[in-house]
């Protein structure tokens, strides 16, 4: 039937609003709630139940056995340092080099932009490469001054990030700093607003949304990815993903309990990170 | 005015530092792949050969190549076409409260990847999906789903559905408004969500390692070469990196496309 013979009723013949939203919602919303709801109720049985095959009745021995672990309280404190630090760094860098190049052309943005497409494991051999022993630097500058592959202070894993999520997080606040935001800033100036005052008040709420959210996005990878600590990272301390990797290899009964409750503890913190980020960037909206 | 001149050429000189420093160091990787001899302390290799290249095609890797690929695009297919509903309900705000939707689409995205797949791997032994294709594709979902819903979303909106009630009452059907109005409308974004979707299960790490361990996936196999050969590390790195530059090519060029 031709559409257009229907008669008034606007929006019923358009192809998304025959369908309910419930329907449209629902292979999506019913794929993503089986495979991660099913992935971390998987989890938690598994932390509950620390024999070989995972049978017999629930019991928390495996949690407190990694609560109580030392070298689990050195992975959470070694993987929020890390997090945090990268994270921190990659913003500061991001605006600083936004700022550097909003007025610049393509091929700026596009040498900037390379590493956003190319894997982590894949930075990080670079950074084997170039900062490892007897790599590309020490052949060009004689000794680093400190080492940076493998070092106990993690100064090559946030370097990796620094490198890697400093380009993403440059595009997006790229994507906010265009005309319209010169364009404020000239009103700004016109109005008598010192440079200070327009970062103030007309940059820093335009660039402050894509940047916290951009953040969150960062920190709650580093949180959890262990490609990187697993190639350029110290063998100890060891960050939460690669302490939950050793456990099956360290202990055969309970070890796959005892990874599923610190992975468990990394999905909490990254949850826990995530509210206070939401928190803050509405927080400063209001201040 | 050499004042202004001079502060365009330092804003100039700063851009193309920081693009340089940003690029370079990849260059390492072409390099050090067909390096066959590269002893400290020279700068440039002693040999050239095609030894690397010669481990990363054969054994293991190459298997491996072919199945993250096999892997990606099944993925980023699946997500698409499930995504494509979800992304329209939410990009035309049809929702009143689209917050728990938001949740649930931020929550894979912030757990640990590892996790999740440590969880599922629980369920996907009993059911037989353990180290097969299925069972990889299932898991990248979690995390590239979110992505291409997300991503798509922000293609829909008032002025899409503004068009397609012009094509209807210009009495186009379902069949041919989508092919001649929806789809050429949103290719830009359409081409950006299969990008990133096929990008993050691509080079995912965590997921793949947990779920998959009888499936070599590249960059599982690539890892420990990092430490013991890096020629063989640098051109599977290379292998690694090529089809996120195609990938990265082709939806450039969707995105420029006459609309």
């Amino acid at each position: 039937m031709n559409p257009a013979m229907r008669g008034p009723r606007r929006a019923a013949p358009l192809p998304g609003r025959r369908l309910p939203n419930v329907a449209m919602l629902a292979p999506a919303v019913a794929v993503l709630t089986l495979l991660f709801g099913g992935g971390l109720a998987g989890a938690v049985r598994q932390s509950l139940h620390p024999t070989i095959d995972g049978s017999g009745p629930p019991e928390l021995s495996a949690w407190r056995s990694v609560l109580r672990d030392p070298a689990f309280a050195d992975a959470l404190r070694f993987s929020l340092q890390t997090t945090l630090l990268a994270t921190a760094l990659s913003a500061a860098a991001a605006v600083a080099v936004a700022a550097a190049l909003r007025r610049r052309g393509a091929l700026a943005r596009l040498l900037v932009a390379l590493p956003v497409p190319v894997p982590h494991l894949l930075v990080a051999v670079v950074a084997v490469l170039w900062l490892g022993p007897g790599g590309l630097a020490e052949r060009a500058i004689g000794a680093l001054p400190l080492p940076l592959v493998r070092d106990r202070a993690g100064l090559g894993v946030v370097l990796v990030y620094l490198y890697k999520e400093t380009p993403f997080l440059v595009l997006l606040l790229l994507a906010r700093m265009g005309r319209g935001l010169a364009q404020r800033e000239e009103a700004a100036a016109v109005l008598g607003a010192s440079r200070w005052q327009r970062l103030r008040w007309v940059v820093w709420p335009t660039i402050r949304a894509p940047l916290a959210g951009g953040a969150l996005i960062v920190a709650a990878f580093v949180l959890g990815a262990f490609e990187v600590p697993l190639t350029v990272g110290p063998s100890h301390p060891p960050t939460l993903a690669t302490f939950a990797y050793d456990q099956p290899r360290l202990d055969l009964v309970a070890g796959q309990a005892r990874a599923a409750a610190a992975l468990l503890v990394a999905a909490a913190a990254s949850i826990v990170l995530a509210v206070a980020a939401v928190r803050l960037a509405r927080d400063a909206g209001r201040g | 005015m050499p004042a202004v001149a001079e502060r365009a050429w330092l804003g100039r000189a700063v851009a193309a530092v920081v693009g340089v420093v940003f690029a370079a160091p990849l260059a390492v990787l072409p390099v050090q792949a067909v390096a066959d001899q590269w002893r400290a302390p020279a700068l440039l290799p002693q040999r050239l050969g095609t030894r690397g290249l010669q481990v990363a095609i054969g054994g293991d890797a190459g298997g491996a190549l072919v199945n993250s690929l096999e892997v990606a695009v099944a993925t980023t297919t699946a997500a698409l076409l499930l995504g494509w509903p979800a992304a329209r309900v939410l990009g035309d705000r049809r929702l009143r409260r689209p917050t728990p939707v938001l949740v649930l689409l931020a929550m894979p995205l912030l757990v640990p990847a590892y996790a999740t797949g440590t969880g599922l791997t629980e369920w996907f032994l009993r059911l037989g999906l353990a180290d097969g294709r299925l069972g990889l594709v299932l898991a990248h979902l979690t995390v590239v789903l979110p992505y291409v819903v997300l991503v798509l979303a922000s293609g829909f909106g008032e002025r899409l559905a503004e068009l397609e009630e012009m094509a209807s009452t210009t009495g186009l059907g379902p069949v041919r408004r989508l092919a001649l109005v929806t789809l050429p409308a949103v290719r830009p974004t359409l081409a950006a969500a299969g990008l990133l979707g096929f990008l993050v299960s691509w080079s995912q790490y965590g997921l793949s390692l947990a779920v998959g361990g009888g499936l070599p996936m590249l960059p599982i196999v690539l890892l420990p070469f990092v430490g013991t050969d890096p020629q063989a590390a640098a051109a599977l790195s290379l292998l690694f990196l090529a089809p996120a530059v195609a990938a990265l090519t082709v939806a450039a060029r969707a995105a420029r496309q006459p609309r």
